[in-house]
Parts: C-alpha cells; structure tokens; sequence
C-alpha cells in the first residue's frame, strides 16, 4: 500500500480576477449532486428534500434554498434537480445526499463536473451580454432563477444568485476555454 | 429560430438538436408479424408537408427534454410545443 | 467657411482640426464629416475608377447605398478595401486610398477598358472565354482573377478584435430618422424596453440633411432633443453606428455596431460587435433611397443624388459643386435647388422632365420644364449638361432626383415580396412581413415629414397595445407635408452616349435591353447576366431603374416584372465580424482531462480527438520519430505495465427501477442479467441494424450502473438514450446523467498491472484474480481513502485495469500510478500505442464503424439477441446484411514483413485488375506491431473466415501502393485471450 494520499486540485486552481467594476472568483468547496426523481415518486422527494435540505423542490428554470448551509436546489430538468451544498468533505458529497434523500432520489456526484465561477459587480449583465444568448432582465431572470444554456459553444448552467451576482457552472474539461471566454467577455466591455 | 419551451419559456433555436418527424416516437412493435416492414416504414417512409409538420427537437444545452414542435414548413411559425414524454404517454406508450 | 467648398452652418465641429490623407494628400476636415463630405469639402470629386471599364467615378450619395466612392482605408495588416467613403467618419490621421487603377488614379492605365466596352458587354465573359478550352485555367482564368475585385487586401491577418452579443427588447425601431424617433419616444415613454438602431453616427436620419420644421422649430434640433431625451431613459438603449443587417425567424434580427472605426485606434477594444437581437415587435423605420435617372454619361463624377447634395449643403456644410444643377422628376428635388439657392450656392439650372409650373422660385436658374438631359461633359468629372433641346449648359454638379425608393429589404427577408404603388412610382413593403414587424415613415412609402412622425408614432402604440403595454398619454409630433408629387420617369430614351445603372459594376441601359433581347426575360437571370445589382451596394441606386427598363421592354407593368428577391446582409458584413471571437485558438472551446498538466509536464504529443486534447505519445530524450516511441510504449505494456489516460470516454450514470430492461434495450447484446459487480461489453446498432457505437457497462447495484461510450459518440449516445428514455418507452423509471466530467479514469494493462494497482489500493480490498476476475468491478478507495472506481476490463489484450477517482483527484491519481509503477519500469502511453494493441488485438473502433457495419461484419453476429427488443434488432435481421458471402473483419500481413500497409488500401484477389467490379474489400486499420515485427491492418474482406491463409493484394491508388498480403485472423495477439485472464 502507498503512503501518498492524493492531493485534490480545483478546474480553474482559485482562480480570481477584477476586470472593471467586475469581479470573478472561482467557488470551491462545494459539493453538487443530481438528484433524479423516481417514477411516481414526486411526493416521496418533496418530503425527502424537505427533511434533508430544508428546501422545498423547484420547478425546472426556478431554484431554491434550504436550511443546510449554502444549500440550493436547481430546477434543472422535469424529473431531476441539483442540490449545491457545502460540503467540509468532497468525498462525502454522495453519501451526505443519499443519506438525507434515502430512496426518494438516485443521487449522483456532479462536484467535479463543473467549474464553478461567480462573476459579480455592478458590469455583470453587460458582460454576459457577449456571451449569454438569455436574456437577464430582472424580470426575465430575477434572483433565483437558474437556466442550462450555451455560451461560445459550452455548456453552461447559469444562477443568478444576487441583483448583480450570477453562478457559471461548466463543464470541467473546458473551464479554462470557458474562463478565456468570461474573461474576453468583460474585458470587451471594460474602460482601457 | 426561438422555440417556446413548454417549461421554460422561449428559448433560441441554437440550444436544441434536431431529430425529424415526430412518428419517430411510434415505434413498431417488433414481435408483429410484419415487424420487418413496419420499421422500414417507421425508419424510411416520411411525409414531407408544406405546411404543419410534427416534429422532434431535443434541448440538449437545456433541460434535456425532447420535444414535438408542430412547425409550419412554409412560414416557419411554430404553432405548438409539446413534452414528447407527455405525447408518447398519450400514444399508449409505456413500458 | 474654410475654403471654396465650405458653407456656413452644418452639423460639423469647427473648433477641431482633423488631418487625414487622400492618396497621400494632405487634407483637413472638421468633426462630423464623413470622408465623403470632407473630400468634396476640399474639391476632390475624382474618387475611384468603376470595376470594369475603370470609368472616372466620384461621390454619388450621401449613405450606405454609395455604388461609387468606393476606397481604400488605413494601412498595413489595418487595410480594408471597398469602404464607402459616405460612411467613413473621418478621424485625425485617417488614412484613404482609391483603388482600381493601375498608375495614378488620373491616368489610370486599365481605362483602356473602356475603349473595349462594345466588346464588353452584359455577358461577354460566357461568351468570350469559352474556346480553346486550353485557355481556361492557363490563360482565362488567371486574367480574370488578376482583374476582379476592387480594393486590395492586406493579405495578413486581421489585427482587430470582433465580439458578438445578445440583446433583448420589447421593441426594435430600426432606423432612427423622423419615423423611429417618433416610435422610440412613444416607446420609451411608455416603459417599454426599446432598443434604437441607426447606421449612422448621428440619429435623426433626413431631420440632419433638411430644413424642415417639426412642432415649430427646427427638425434638426427637435431630432437632437429627443435623442437626448431617449438617452436618459433607463428602458431605451440607443446604438447608433449599427446597421441591422437582417430579419431572422421569430424576431430575431441580426445587427452590425461599429464601435472602433471612427477612432484611429482600437485600444484593444472590439472593433465591431455582431448583435442577435431578439426582439417581441420591430419598426422598420429605414427611409427610403433616392434613385436617379439613366441618361448619357450620368456616372461622370460631379453627377450626384440631389438629396446627397442636399445633405452635403445642410449638414456638412459642403457645396458639392460651384454651379450646381438640377434634373428631376419629383418636387422633392426642387428642395435641392431651394434649399442650395437659399444657402447662397450657386444654382445654375434646374431641368424636369415634366410638363407642368416650376415648383419654385430658384433665382437665376434656367429652369427647364418638360425637358431633358442627354449627355454629359467632362473628363474627369463633370463640366458641363446638354440637353434635348441641344441647350448646353456649364455645371460641375448635377443633381439628379428620379424619385425615392422605399428601403422595403428587412420586410422581404421572409419571403415576402413588395408591392409596387404606382402614386408613389416606387415598391412599397408588401406581402407577409417578418412576423411582428411593422413598417412607418418613408420605408412605408409615407414621404412627408408630417406622415413620417404620425406613421412612427402609431406603430408604437400599435405595438406596444399588442403587448399588453398602454402607451404614455401624448399624441405625435406635428409637422407639415412638404409637396411630393413625382411623375415616373427612368431613361432618357436620346440619350447620346452610354447611359449608366449600376455604377459599380458597370452596367448600362444597353446591356439590360440587351440581355433582354437574349432571352434573359426573369429579372433574376437578367440580374445574373448582365450583374446589375450584384455588386457590393446590391444595386441600391440602380435595381428599380432597371426593372423600370425591363418592364418597357417586355411591355409588362413594373409591378408584373417583380423585383429580385432581397436577402441580407442589407449592408455588407466584414467576414472578421461574422467570426467574431471564433479565430486562432479561440475556434472552439478544448477539452482537457484532469491528467493534462502531468501529460504536458512529461512532453508528450497531443492530438486532437473532437475537443478534446490527448496525449497521442510520451516521446522520451533520445527518440526521434515517434514509432521509437510508440514502440517502446507497446513493448513495456505488453512486457510489464503501462498507463494510459482514458477519461475522455463518455461515461453516463444509468440508475432506476427499470435501469437493466432499459439497458437491454439499448444495447443488442443482453443485459438484464448482468450480476452487480460483474462489467459487460455492449454493442449497440442503430435503428437500421447498422453498428455504431460499443463500449462496456458495469453494473454498480441492482438499480445502478455506469456505461462508457466512445470518445467520439459520447453526446450522441446520451441522446439517443434520452430519445428511447422519454419517446420510446417513458414508462420506465430510469434515469441518465452524464459522469464523463466526474471521473478522471486511466487503463492501467500488462502484466504487473495488479502488482502496482495492489501498492495503491486500500488493504480493506481484495483484487487478487480469484477475488476480482477478468470483467469484475467495484467501489473501492485508494491511497488512504480515497473513493475510487475499478473496473477489470481490457482493451489492450493484457492484464489490465480501469480505474477512476474524481476528476480533482485526476492529476494525482496520475503522479501515484506513475511512481507506484517505477519499481516495473512502467511506461505512460498515448492513443497511438493504445491504438496499435486494440489493432494486435482485432478490436474494432471508429474506422471499423463507419456507419456500414454490421455486427456479422464484426463477427459479433452471436451477441445481437433474438429473444428481446433492442434498438435495431428487428432490421439488423434483413437478408443482404448477413449474408454468407458478405465482409468479414479479418488481419492482414504483408508477405514481404518489411512492407507497410495503408488504410484505405483496396483488396483485390491476385491477377485482378484494379476496378471496381473486382473489389473484395478494404484495409480499415493499419499499425506496425512490435511483437509480430510487421505492419499488421484490420479490414474487411468477401468470406474472409473461409479465406484464411489466401494471399491478396491491398491495393492503394492514391499512396502508389501495391503490396501482396495474407489474410489472417484479426486477433494478431494472444488470440486465446489467456494474457487478460491471469
């Protein structure tokens, strides 16, 4: 047996920048699950979600919190949602959720899915203006809302999670194409 | 192109994928006797309408729902957007 | 004033000096020119040469419809050719060119041309370079090459930024003259979310080029006002320099800003920005074009648009000439000769076709009534008139009005077609518009000012009442109706001398007659044939013109003739913009796996695999051609252990009650009885029974299990699965998700490969052969706790090991493996080494499953179950898809052991001759194996299990290969399968 244990390294290794009035910082230490709502199941998860998370379940496009901390819940697909939470332990993100959702939902990590990168400041929605195809209004997509989409060809799921705070969730493998890509974006729109 | 998702609300075109016409979900059933000619119809034989056309669409930079898109070919109005989940349960597709 | 061209007034800055060259002449001009503007202000009108007959050619217009001042700006890798010098702001320092000649613009040595015309005309290029046929690439070809296009390129790379964008709105006004500053106000007032979007630098359209009064006072300062007044609304985004370009589906328009090309410099800052606006309602607000009338030498420079001259008079505070003239067929164009006069310009004459009072008083002007211009004089610009009469007349301007053509094209970009008004002599927007749009103003055909600010205001409010939005309280703004009467009027049939279309691309009243005659009846072909309308300003100034001709030639109506069909972009978009960021490394988007900055750190060789980077060699110091590498890379994995990273496979997490049906479904081999813990190979077809993707499944639990797909079909699997999941068969509880981000994953293969897994896997776990055999897998932890996944699966042919960690974990995992391995020498390998043990060992992959492959192909006929549905089961029964004389994936060796197979390599049988009734197959797959010291390939062949031991010959055309082969088992290496049982 070795005596190495691994070292664990974050998609964009704490990234953080402030290009103009806005701010990005990679968020690390949070775990992300799917949870999948089993056929017939829907009231079995809302008791479950409700006792595990203190959340209640959103639908597809809303989120919400929960008493856990951090907690969110994302409405992402008609018979699935993600639940963010904090989790001190990564490698106890699955047990922590399947313990609190038991058999109400097939749970499955997503922690290392996804680079996750706030992007925050009074620039925020000018910026995204290059890159996201959803239109950020307030009252197209107030706090709360949460939507998968497509920026410069990524996979991209977006959370607004303050008047000008959003969460940019994607795709592991390409999160540095994804940072360039952000980063282009507010750069664009930034003074010299 | 915008599609309005049922769920979500109008979402742009670039976000889904098409498949085709929307018989694709009437699936054979492959222990009839004549199942060999009912795919090869199922597969290969398509209306081809100028006018309003059902088809399949799949929100993959999306919720990952699949979609039948009722879509006038001529004007490209798109006139309604279901679930094809909920089309196929109503087509008595099950287990 | 500043100089003989100058006038008083104007919209321009003159506390501001601005410099630039023209040609390397050293000129001035104020803030608020336009290059144009700044050019006649300094008496240049000799601007460019025409494309074909390398005619003199000045300033036409005063907008984007310019055919003619067509130049060269900036320099070096900043160079772009054929900008209209009407657009071009001007800025200290601008640097123009003209283009299209060959030696000075005067002497432009290509004019010769022009001698040649009577051989030149509408055509003469099909009917010229048809013969010797020796002559089309050698002589014709390069000649026409050498003679197309006007302006130069820089020929490097376009230095400039280019971004893209998403907007939203309410309500898009598209142009921002009296009409859709009329609708932005309503708009804006209202709350509703507005976006404006005017080509030009200033908003106000016509209200900056003429002296009409809106609500009292001053049109101009009334358009300034309300400008300011939507600036400072928070629901109003104002773009102006932004040209939309095109009406897209369901409101969607394509827009084109131009932040950076009225600055010297860019700093850094995207030049343009390409917008996709999305958009509830649109008003088409763009005005409408002046047209001119054809008559003989109507391109010689100082022959101009009368509203252009206008605009250069009123807001450029430019005289377009000293003597100045007028000939038209509208009352319109009289507010050229009045508004000049009353500025003090010298209005020499005013010439109009019809029988009927002047319009006005123009103080000593001839004025000529039911009369008409046929010829000009001058040689590089415009000196004198003759007229029908035979009156000759000195000007250095004619201003030229045929009426005004509204910009109908946004409202044809569906479809629809215009409608021609025969009040008006011009098409107006007809047929079925872009859904949600409406027209008001000149685009509509209402030409007076009053009907512009009430046709603007009320498609707002129409709007807006469609939205649900009351509109603001607050009726239009009031102006006059200024006269517009206008008398179709087109040619000048006495015309002495060529009467002119299509500036730009050289296109007479005779060629369009003449096409005619040709039997080029449909305006379309005629716009093919003679290529009236096809050069960069799309025949803005000339199409209506020659449709008019046309119709008089057919002894059809203009509205019988139709119009040819208008597609975007309404103004021409820079390729760099339609790019935007997409250059370079910033094409597309790269996937890394969680290994990468380990694989770079050892130097290896990536190659790309759809987005993804791997690492395809770890070239060590010493080796110089990469089958050194990729050799050694075999020997040791083969001879001890080897490390590849495979995280790019797809991997989707399966879970449900009904995940096993599901599964055994999808896949044509049988799945439901696949034990928890145990790995199965999948093959699954498509729906025709044609082969397409493969991989392994292992079951997790009972109602869990994790299936890898191939790098290449990953997306496509998941949403076939998706497809079966919700429209084939919804009522089974089963759910997917994707977990090829999750997991960093390597194949660990050779002998000794359990030996170095046993140094770094948890004691707690038992991975001995009899506790963990072959195709066995499970949930473990590594390296003091950490959860990882093993899977004892093999692609290699070896001993061999799967096993993953969490992506953050992915590097390190890496780092343990490589110095748990040192102890065996163990080697990391890429896909070229993973790629020739898969061929050692006859395992297909995506060169065997091209879309034509059946699983008797494979050999893998046996595993296609007959006793379940699964995708493609039913049709990969027919006949001809499994026939006993069909193709059969075999090996293949070179008699000769020192030659080298290709892919792609025909089989024929010995003596054949090489054609295509004789071919028996095909090489898929070639490699040079270490351990058989031969280039081996995998194909398909005729019989080929029945054949084994024939020699053949592959075969290839296009690398000059002829090379005799035996035909042999696809299993090169350990054929029994003895060495990944161990």
């Amino acid at each position: 047996m070795s005596d190495a244990t691994l070292a664990a390294r974050t998609p964009l290794d704490a990234y953080g920048r402030t290009i103009g009035t806005v701010t990005l910082a990679e968020v690390a230490g949070l775990a992300l699950v799917s949870a999948a709502v089993p056929h017939d199941g829907d009231e079995a998860f809302a008791a479950a979600l409700a006792d595990g998370f203190g959340a209640v379940r959103p639908a597809s496009g809303d989120s919400a919190t929960g008493a856990r901390p951090a907690t969110r819940v994302l409405g992402m697909q008609p018979d699935q949602v993600f639940i963010l939470f904090e989790a001190p332990d990564p490698d106890q993100a699955v047990p922590t959720a399947a313990a609190a959702l038991g058999s109400a939902a097939y749970v499955t990590d997503q922690s290392d899915s996804w680079a996750v990168l706030r992007m925050s400041g009074t620039g925020v929605r000018v910026a995204l203006e290059r890159i996201c195809p959803l239109d950020l209004d307030d009252l197209a997509f107030p706090e709360g809302r949460v939507a998968r989409t497509v920026m410069e060809h990524l996979a991209v799921m977006i959370l607004r999670d303050g008047p000008d705070s959003f969460l940019l969730m994607s795709p592991r493998s390409s999160a540095r194409s994804f940072r360039h890509a952000v980063e282009l974006s507010v750069e664009n729109v930034s003074g010299p | 192109m915008i599609i309005d998702h049922p769920l979500l609300g109008p979402r742009d075109a670039a976000e889904f994928v098409y498949l085709g016409d929307a018989s694709l979900i009437d699936r054979p059933d492959w222990q009839d006797e004549d199942a060999a000619r009912q795919f090869h119809d199922y597969l290969h034989v398509r209306d081809n309408p100028a006018g309003e056309h059902r088809e399949l669409w799949f929100h993959e930079h999306g919720d990952r729902s699949w979609l039948v898109v009722t879509r006038n070919t001529l004007t490209h109005e798109i006139i309604r957007v279901e679930l094809a989940r909920d089309v196929a349960l109503s087509l008595g597709r099950g287990r | 004033m500043s100089g003989p061209y100058r006038l008083d007034g104007g919209a321009i800055d003159r506390s501001r000096r601005l410099a630039f060259r023209f040609d390397g002449r050293r000129l001035t001009g104020y803030p608020g020119d336009t290059l144009a503007s700044a050019l006649l202000a300094n008496g240049i009108r000799l601007v460019g040469r025409s494309f074909k007959y390398h005619r003199p050619r000045g300033i036409f217009t005063a907008g984007s419809e310019e055919p003619s001042a067509l130049v060269e700006l900036r320099s070096g890798a900043y160079r772009e050719p054929n900008t209209r010098a009407t657009v071009a702001e001007l800025f200290d320092g601008l640097e123009a060119a003209s283009q299209n000649h060959l030696g000075s613009l005067r002497h432009d040595l290509l004019a010769v041309n022009d001698l040649l015309a009577p051989f030149l005309s509408a055509g003469f290029y099909y009917k010229t370079f048809m013969w010797p046929k020796s002559f089309w690439e050698r002589v014709y070809e390069p000649a026409i090459r050498a003679s197309a296009g006007l302006g130069r390129l820089s020929g490097e790379p376009d230095p400039d930024r280019y971004d893209k964008g998403f907007l939203h709105c309410d309500l898009l006004i598209i142009g921002a003259g009296p009409a859709g500053l009329a609708a932005a106000l309503a708009a804006g007032r209202s709350g509703a979310r507005t976006i404006v979007a005017d080509e030009d630098f200033v908003m106000g359209g016509r209200l900056n080029a003429e002296t009409h009064e809106v609500d009292g006072g001053c049109g101009t300062t009334w358009a300034a006002d309300a400008v300011r007044e939507l600036a400072s609304m928070e629901k109003v985004r104002l773009l102006p320099r932004t040209t939309v370009i095109g009406a897209f589906d369901h409101g969607i328009f394509g827009a084109l800003e131009r932040c950076t090309d009225h600055l010297a410099a860019t700093a850094g800052k995207p030049r343009q920005i390409l917008w996709r606006v999305y958009t509830k309602r649109a008003i088409l607000c763009a005005g409408a074009t002046e047209r001119p009338i054809a008559f003989g030498g109507n391109d010689r420079p100082g022959v101009m648009l009368a509203g252009a001259v206008r605009t250069y008079a009123t807001r450029f505070a430019v005289r377009a000439g000293q003597r100045v003239g007028l000939f038209t067929n509208n009352d319109d164009g009289w507010r050229t000769a009045v508004d000049l006069a009353t500025k003090g310009v010298r209005v020499a004459a005013v010439i109009d076709v019809r029988d009927r009072e002047p319009v006005a008083a123009v103080p000593d002007a001839r004025v000529r009534m039911n009369s008409q211009v046929t010829a000009t004089r001058g040689r590089h610009g415009l000196s004198g008139i003759v007229l029908a009469t035979g009156e000759r007349i000195a000007l250095d301007c004619l201003a030229v009005s045929g009426g005004w053509n509204p910009n109908v094209h946004l409202t044809c970009h569906h479809g629809g077609r215009p409608v021609w008004r025969e009040a008006i002599a011009a098409f107006v927007p007809g047929g079925r518009l872009p859904g949600g749009m409406a027209v008001a103003g000149a685009a509509a055909g209402a030409f007076t000012t009053a009907d512009a600010l009430v046709g603007g205001h009320r498609a707002a409010v129409a709007a807006l009442g469609e939205l649900g939005r009351p509109a603001a309280g607050g009726g239009p703004p009031v102006a006059s109706d200024e006269a517009t009467d206008v008398t179709a009027f087109w040619h000048v049939r006495d015309s002495r001398g060529r009467a002119w279309l299509d500036l730009q691309n050289d296109v007479t009243v005779k060629d369009v007659v003449q096409s005619h005659r040709e039997g080029f009846r449909s305006v379309e072909l005629l716009k093919r044939y003679t290529t009236l309308g096809m050069a960069t300003d799309q025949g803005k100034t000339a199409n209506v013109l020659a449709l008019a001709i046309v119709a008089g030639q057919s002894g059809r109506t203009i509205a019988e003739t139709g119009t040819t069909v208008f597609r975007p972009p309404y103004t021409p978009v820079p390729i760099a913009a339609l790019a935007g960021r997409a250059r370079g490394n910033d094409f597309r988007p790269v996937r890394l796996t969680p290994g990468h900055d380990w694989a770079e750190r050892q130097g290896a060789v990536f190659v790309e695999a759809g987005m993804w980077l791997r690492a395809q060699w770890f070239p060590l110091p010493g080796e110089s051609h990469w089958r050194q590498s990729v050799d050694r890379e075999v020997l040791h994995t083969r001879g001890s252990v080897g490390i590849c990273d495979v995280t790019t496979l797809g991997k989707i997490d399966i879970q449900g009650r009904d995940a096993a049906e599901f599964l055994n479904r999808i896949y044509a081999n049988g799945f439901a009885r696949l034990a928890v813990g145990k790995v199965r190979y999948g093959l699954m077809l498509r729906e025709d029974g044609i082969a397409y993707d493969d991989g392994t499944t292992a079951r997790l639990g009972d109602h869990h299990f994790v299936m890898t797909t191939t790098t290449a079909n990953a997306v496509l699997v998941f949403r076939n699965m998706e497809f079966a999941r919700q429209c084939l068969w919804p009522g089974l509880d089963v759910h997917l998700i994707s977990v090829t981000e999750q997991w960093a994953q390597y194949a660990v293969a050779g002998p000794n490969s359990r030996r170095l897994l046993e140094k770094l896997v948890d004691p707690e776990y038992d991975i001995s052969n009899a506790a963990f055999p072959f195709m066995a897998c499970g949930e473990i932890r590594v390296c003091g706790g950490t959860p990882a996944r093993l899977f004892r699966i093999s692609f290699s042919g070896e001993l061999a090991y799967e096993i993953a960690v969490a992506a953050r974990y992915g590097e390190a995992l890496m780092e343990a493996l490589m110095a748990a391995g040192e102890e065996f020498d163990a080697v990391a390998y890429g896909t070229e080494a993973l790629g020739v043990m898969r061929i050692e060992k006859g395992h297909a992959a995506g060169n065997e499953l091209n879309g034509q492959t059946t699983a008797r192909m494979l050999g893998l006929q046996r595993m296609v179950s007959k006793k379940k549905d699964c995708i493609g089961n039913t049709l990969s029964e027919r006949p001809a898809m499994n026939r006993e004389d069909g193709l059969e994936l075999m090996g293949f060796t070179p008699l000769d052991h020192t030659e080298e197979l290709t892919a792609g390599a025909h089989l024929l049988a010995l003596g054949a001759s090489a054609e295509t009734a004789n071919d028996e197959g095909w090489i898929t797959s070639v490699a040079y194996s270490p351990a058989l010291r031969s280039s081996v390939g995998l194909g398909f062949i005729k019989e080929g299990h029945a054949r084994v031991g024939e020699t053949v010959r592959a075969w290839d055309a296009l690398q000059g290969k002829d090379v005799p082969v035996e035909i042999v088992s696809p299993h090169f290496y350990d054929p029994d399968g003895e060495r990944l049982r161990v």
